[in-house]
């Protein structure tokens, strides 16, 4: 679960980036977070992963209340999100495979327990037959697809994906869509960051709308598929 | 953290120099010159100190005992001398031989020599090598205090010399030794920033999936130990060559062998064990220290 009373983020140059935000996001949810550049949607990320401190307010993120988390909790609360960038963000040195169970390491999780769970993450997302590829022999949409098996790997409450469309096709984008919809369903809270309205309209859902550091629309809407 | 863990960590930090060669070789060439520098000035130092006590050994202290003092006195005072904390070498110096040492010298002054007849005008001394140098006044204070003593001849401006030559020296040496250290410092801390920096990427994602500090810096910590390691073995037998070459050609100058003795080069099998130890130590050290404290920067996301 992830909410924010009172939350406010003034940086140290005096920008607002985000001004008294209330926000609630349910375990399970599946929630778009849009808004144009600028907007405060990636302060909102570094505010849920403790990358930065709120300047007021109290934020709780799966039962981790960050205002009172110690520096070194944080890898602690890190583990309980998975997090899926725009640019991919893969060990360039790793292949498909090591990328993923690296997070697994990482938690210091058994070696047969990394075996099973990346495979079955990796088939998840359908690239059995990359295991073995480094990120740089792979596409767009299966360098993300590895990113969100790597974000799934732990299994985490939370997911949060920071434009995970940004740098591919949009027919692809589509599928990244449909696959972070479906491990919505196994239960895992979904945090989808995208400024592609096309795609919001397209799949409907929650949507929370920032717009200069404030929250202007939060509404469940249908999507063009559902019509 | 589990033994398996930790083995994970080690293993990666072992690929990683593969993985980045470029930049581990980089950090190898670095910490090799660095510590090349550092030895190099360090065992230049120890060198030419020694030569100076080499010097200073040659000169010693002269005891001239009064006449006719009995043998039982000389022994005595002879032993004496020897008890002090500061003696190293006593040798009875007696008025016969001292007598003839002169008439060889003054071969052309015969006719001096016979105008005393059996008179020996000399009388019997104890020359005197000290452990320091330094401490002449004191050591000599100490002979002024022993029974039948005639006078003391001391080479006080010689040892005022040494000591002003060697505080120089010591300075002078410190000075560039510290200035080597401090380049050093800069050299491979630029470069061990530079390796981690060219994955700094690496680092943050590792934060952001919940790795603790320990986990990113540790394979760093392996990387740069094990690098730091072979630049000290690289180091040494670097060293190793030169200095052996360098005192095969000191020991030619058979000149500059009779002002600062013999033993006053130290030879590398009498020092290989503390040298080899400094360089693969403080490589591995170094190495090691400055790769994970280089981490810092990019670990606080």
């Amino acid at each position: 679960m992830v909410e924010l009373k009172d939350v406010s983020v003034t940086y140290s140059s005096g920008v607002d980036a985000l001004e008294h935000v209330n926000l609630k996001i349910n375990d399970g949810d599946f929630a778009f977070v849009v808004g144009a550049s600028g907007a405060g949607k990636s302060t909102l990320i570094k505010l849920l992963l403790k990358e930065i401190e709120a300047t007021s307010g109290i934020v709780t993120v799966n039962g981790y209340q960050l205002n009172r988390l110690k520096k070194r909790k944080i890898p602690e609360l890190r583990r309980t999100i998975g997090i899926v960038f725009q640019d991919f963000r893969l060990i360039s040195s790793m292949t498909v495979y090591e990328n993923i169970a690296f997070v697994l390491r990482v938690i210091d999780a058994p070696r047969k327990y990394i075996r099973k769970r990346v495979s079955y993450v990796i088939s998840l997302v359908g690239l059995q037959a990359k295991v073995h590829a480094y990120p740089t022999e792979l596409s767009g949409g299966e360098k993300q697809r590895v990113a969100i098996a790597r974000a799934l790997v732990n299994d985490p409450k939370l997911i949060i994906a920071d434009e995970p469309t940004g740098n591919i096709d949009p027919e692809l984008s589509y599928e990244i869509v449909d696959l972070l919809r479906s491990i919505n369903m196994q239960g895992t809270t979904i945090l989808m960051v995208t400024h592609e309205h096309e795609l919001v309209r397209r799949f409907g859902g929650r949507i929370i709308n920032i717009t200069e550091g404030q929250i202007v629309f939060d509404e469940i809407v249908g999507g063009l598929d559902e019509n | 953290m589990k033994i398996s863990g930790v083995r994970y960590l080690v293993e990666q930090g072992i690929e990683n120099i593969w993985k980045n060669r470029m930049m581990a070789f980089a950090s190898f060439c670095v910490l090799l010159v660095s510590l090349l520098l550092v030895g190099v000035s360090v065992l230049g130092y120890q060198n030419v100190n020694s030569m100076i006590g080499g010097v200073e050994s040659k000169n010693e202290i002269i005891v001239y005992m009064e006449d006719n003092t009995s043998v039982e006195k000389l022994n005595e005072i002879g032993n004496q001398i020897l008890n002090m904390p500061n003696v190293e070498e006593v040798s009875f110096y007696s008025k016969e031989d001292a007598y003839l040492a002169l008439k060889e010298q003054m071969s052309d002054y015969d006719v001096l020599f016979e105008s005393l007849g059996d008179d020996n005008p000399l009388v019997d001394s104890f020359r005197i090598k000290i452990k320091d140098i330094e401490q002449i006044t004191k050591t000599v204070s100490q002979f002024e205090n022993l029974e039948n003593i005639y006078s003391i001849r001391a080479p006080y401006d010689f040892v005022n010399v040494l000591t002003q030559l060697r505080l120089i020296l010591t300075w002078v040496m410190g000075a560039i030794i510290l200035a080597m250290i401090v380049v050093s410092m800069v050299i491979i801390s630029n470069t061990t920033k530079a390796s981690v920096y060219s994955r700094r990427e690496e680092i943050q994602i590792m934060k952001y999936v919940g790795a603790t500090d320990a986990f990113i810096r540790l394979p760093f910590f392996i990387e740069g130990m094990i690098t730091g390691f072979f630049a000290g073995c690289g180091a040494l037998v670097i060293t190793w060559l030169v200095y052996d070459a360098v005192v095969g050609i000191l020991e030619n100058q058979v000149a500059l062998l009779n002002i600062i003795g013999i033993g006053s080069v130290i030879q590398f099998h009498d020092i290989y064990l503390p040298v080899t130890l400094a360089y693969v130590l403080g490589g591995a050290c170094i190495g090691a220290v400055g790769s994970a404290v280089s981490t810092k920067k990019y670990i606080n996301v």
